[in-house]
């Protein structure tokens, strides 16, 4: 089917303004980017053209950024690989428990588990350190009236594997709600009849979750994880805020790292390249994952 | 519709509710007051973000005044106080009127480092922290206020001397300062009392004799909570200078593992682990949680805390630290006055030495945010000397403050340090064993830094 001129210039006036947009907002920064960790620039105004030296010294061992990289990664994939499995099982979870629901107590449990994800990084760090303070936190005090560990505290920011807990516990209180969402609407999309024939055929509710509700919202899953993927790897404020990278440099994230070598050491450039890198393994993971979901259907 | 209308309500009341969260966020955010080398001053992001200028109060005749744009960080409850001496200052002046700007705290650095980086919305001067002038004076970024004192009749004698020859750098006046902002002890009165303890600690004895008398560990009650992560920034240096070192040397190359740097640690250390004056694990901020409640009796902190205690209506006392080991000496950062070396119009210089000569004469109503101010004159007058609750205390410490080893990006050389006595002080870790590795961290960071 061959459309007019006409009927071109119509389709490409609507596709113009997301290209805009793509163009000013992703591809400008990414190429500013790439440029940036090609050079030793103090983010001063003074810069020059290095080649590959910024991703030379992140791959020396013995060098500030290649500590800051190693560093900063071990913290963000030990994040990663703690935060998705919950988010998504609890999403899904929530997404069922709230399908279950009467229609009107649904949009109500709807509204406030999607509630925190419209609240700022500073307020929810605000609220769970009060909650996960070591001598005056909210769970803390409460063990002790149930006279457990009241000797010495647990240190939920202070201490591991507690403090991975807690990173999790709160990230999943702030965010769960989007994907929650998007498991609500993949559910939506399984039809009725398949759950009928199921219960006349007598499957019990965790088989029918097995073999109808998982298989049919497979799709959606594999949006939601790499959704997830990415977002768990660009953590920033939780532990930013919080446990301020401790105990020690346990939760010290690749973000944090990147921040301070721009901003604390003003190399922009070697900042740009670890950034860059990060980019390129959350892709690679990103990509792994999608292979192995969709790895039955392809062959 | 009738649904529709329900919806509406419940809308809005889950928009008041998020927007009173946020309100409650921003009141009761940490100590936003200050500090250079610390992540911590999240200031409540949000509503301070907008910057905020002052009204124009040059009224009909601000048409012909010079308009100069002065950037700060005073994002906290100290925005008001500099507000106050900037709308003064524009009042009584017929030349020029001084456009006041608040810019986060939190992000201060970073969006000064964008408008260097990209000379756009350059301030015509700005405040900096004194131990960030060396990181930019290295960059040739900032004009040397000799010329512009002269000119304006501003002496180098007018403040205290720390501040000025700290921000001497090469023979060159590079910024003019405010305040010094030193380590204070705050107490809280109440539990002293009971505890019939009459004066506040003055020494390591002092301190630890009062520290186990107010300490109940069965009522969740210490007499002193050590911080494991922020103020460590303005401690564990103070008690470092108070044995005569220094964490860097006279080349600036740094020094984070002598002996008086272990022996400061590992006091620190004592009090947790030894002497159990404080809870063990600390968060952060969790020294404050418990002294707002009245469960620490005595913590370290700086003056920009005042706020929060009043509001709280706590009964608390202000002393300098004790000296702990052989001298008097404290940690202390310093706001400061600096124009960006661009700037070239000379009206506008003639306008910022003009504002600086009179915030020199009028920085009392600074003073009144709790800071102690740098102007000698100031400090003098009565008004000064009645603000005995605690600025007259912090300027009792302005003989011996200690300031960051004059190193640009001196943060990222001790980034490692305050994981290192993090990980001491919540694991009862070797201290020496911790330290070395901060310093050969700290090596690195200045090899990158060449």
């Amino acid at each position: 089917m061959k459309g007019s001129w006409k009927s071109k210039l119509t389709s490409g006036l609507f596709v113009l303004p997301y290209l805009l947009c793509f163009g000013v907002f992703l591809l400008y920064p990414l190429v500013s980017g790439l440029v940036l960790s090609l050079q030793n620039n103090d983010m001063l105004g003074t810069h020059e053209f290095v080649g590959f030296k910024n991703y030379k010294d992140i791959f020396t061992p013995g060098t500030y950024v290649h500590d800051s990289f190693v560093r900063g990664l071990w913290g963000t994939l030990k994040f990663v690989v703690y935060s998705v499995p919950v988010l998504i099982a609890v999403g899904l979870a929530l997404a069922l428990l709230v399908g279950a629901l009467t229609a009107k107590a649904r949009g109500l449990f709807r509204t406030v588990f999607f509630l925190p994800y419209a609240i700022s990084a500073t307020v929810m760090a605000t609220i769970w350190m009060r909650v996960f303070d070591t001598d005056s936190g909210f769970l803390n005090l409460m063990l002790d009236r149930l006279h457990i560990h009241r000797s010495q505290h647990i240190g939920w920011f202070t201490d591991t594997p507690w403090v991975w807990i807690a990173l999790v516990a709160s990230t999943v209180w702030w965010t769960i709600g989007f994907n929650m969402m998007l498991f609500i609407n993949g559910l939506n999309e399984v039809p009725e009849e398949l759950y009928e024939a199921a219960k006349i055929d007598g499957a019990s509710a965790w088989q029918r979750l097995i073999r109808i509700t998982l298989p049919s919202i497979k799709n959606v899953t594999a949006v939601v994880l790499i959704m997830t993927v990415i977002a768990s790897f660009n953590v920033f404020a939780q532990p930013n805020l919080m446990t301020r990278g401790g105990p020690g440099f346990e939760t010290n994230v690749m973000l944090m790292k990147v921040f301070d070598v721009a901003y604390g050491q003003h190399q922009g450039g070697a900042a740009s390249a670890m950034a860059i890198l990060l980019g390129l393994i959350m892709m690679a993971v990103s990509a792994i994952l999608y292979r192995l979901m969709f790895r039955k259907e392809a062959s | 519709m009738k649904k529709h209308q329900h919806r509406f309500g419940f809308a809005a009341t889950i928009l008041l509710l998020v927007m009173g969260l946020a309100l409650a966020g921003c009141g009761g955010g940490k100590s936003s007051g200050d500090s250079s080398a610390s992540p911590s001053s999240a200031s409540p992001s949000g509503s301070s973000s907008s910057p905020a200028s002052s009204p124009d109060n040059g009224g009909g005749k601000s048409g012909a005044k010079t308009e100069i744009l002065f950037w700060t960080p005073f994002s906290g409850p100290d925005g008001p106080f500099m507000k106050s001496i900037v709308d003064g200052y524009n009042q009584q002046s017929d030349r020029f009127t001084i456009k006041f700007q608040i810019q986060p705290n939190g992000d201060y650095y970073k969006l000064l480092d964008n408008a260097f980086g990209t000379k756009k919305n350059m301030p015509d001067f700005m405040i900096m922290h004194l131990d960030s002038i060396p990181t930019y004076v290295k960059k040739d970024l900032l004009l040397p206020m000799d010329d512009l004192a002269a000119k304006a009749g501003i002496q180098k004698a007018d403040f205290a001397d720390a501040a000025v020859n700290c921000g001497t750098i090469d023979g060159k006046w590079m910024g003019i300062p405010l305040d010094i902002h030193p380590l204070i002890m705050y107490y809280n009165k109440d539990l002293f009392q009971a505890a019939g303890i009459a004066a506040p600690p003055t020494n390591m004895q002092e301190f630890l004799d009062a520290a186990k008398k107010l300490t109940d560990a069965s009522k969740g009650q210490w007499g002193y909570v050590m911080p494991t992560q922020w103020p460590q920034q303005f401690l564990f240096p103070s008690l470092v200078y108070q044995q005569g070192a220094d964490l860097a040397d006279a080349s600036g190359k740094p020094t984070l593992n002598t002996p008086e740097a272990v022996k400061a640690l590992e006091f620190e250390r004592s009090l947790i682990f030894e002497h159990k004056v404080s809870p063990q694990k600390v968060a952060q901020d969790g020294e404050v949680k418990l002294f707002l409640q009245g469960k620490n009796a005595i913590q370290f902190n700086g003056p920009w805390m005042k706020d929060q205690w009043d509001k709280a209506k706590l009964n608390y006392g202000v002393a300098p630290i004790p000296v702990f080991f052989d001298q008097p000496g404290v940690f202390a950062g310093s706001h400061n006055f600096v124009v960006p070396k661009s700037q070239t119009d000379q009206a506008k210089l003639d306008g910022i030495g003009d504002f600086l000569k009179y915030v020199a004469g009028h920085s009392l109503d600074w003073a009144k945010s709790g800071q102690a101010v740098a102007s000698k004159a100031v400090l003098a007058s009565a008004e000064f000397q009645a603000l005995t609750q605690q600025q007259t205390e912090v300027a009792k410490e302005f003989d011996y403050v200690h300031f960051a080893p004059p190193v640009p990006n001196w943060g990222s050389y001790t980034g490692e340090l305050y994981n290192q006595i993090n990980l001491v002080l919540l694991n009862n870790g070797d201290a020496k064993k911790a330290l070395d590795e901060a310093q050969a961290k700290a090596e690195q960071a200045a090899a990158a830094n060449k």
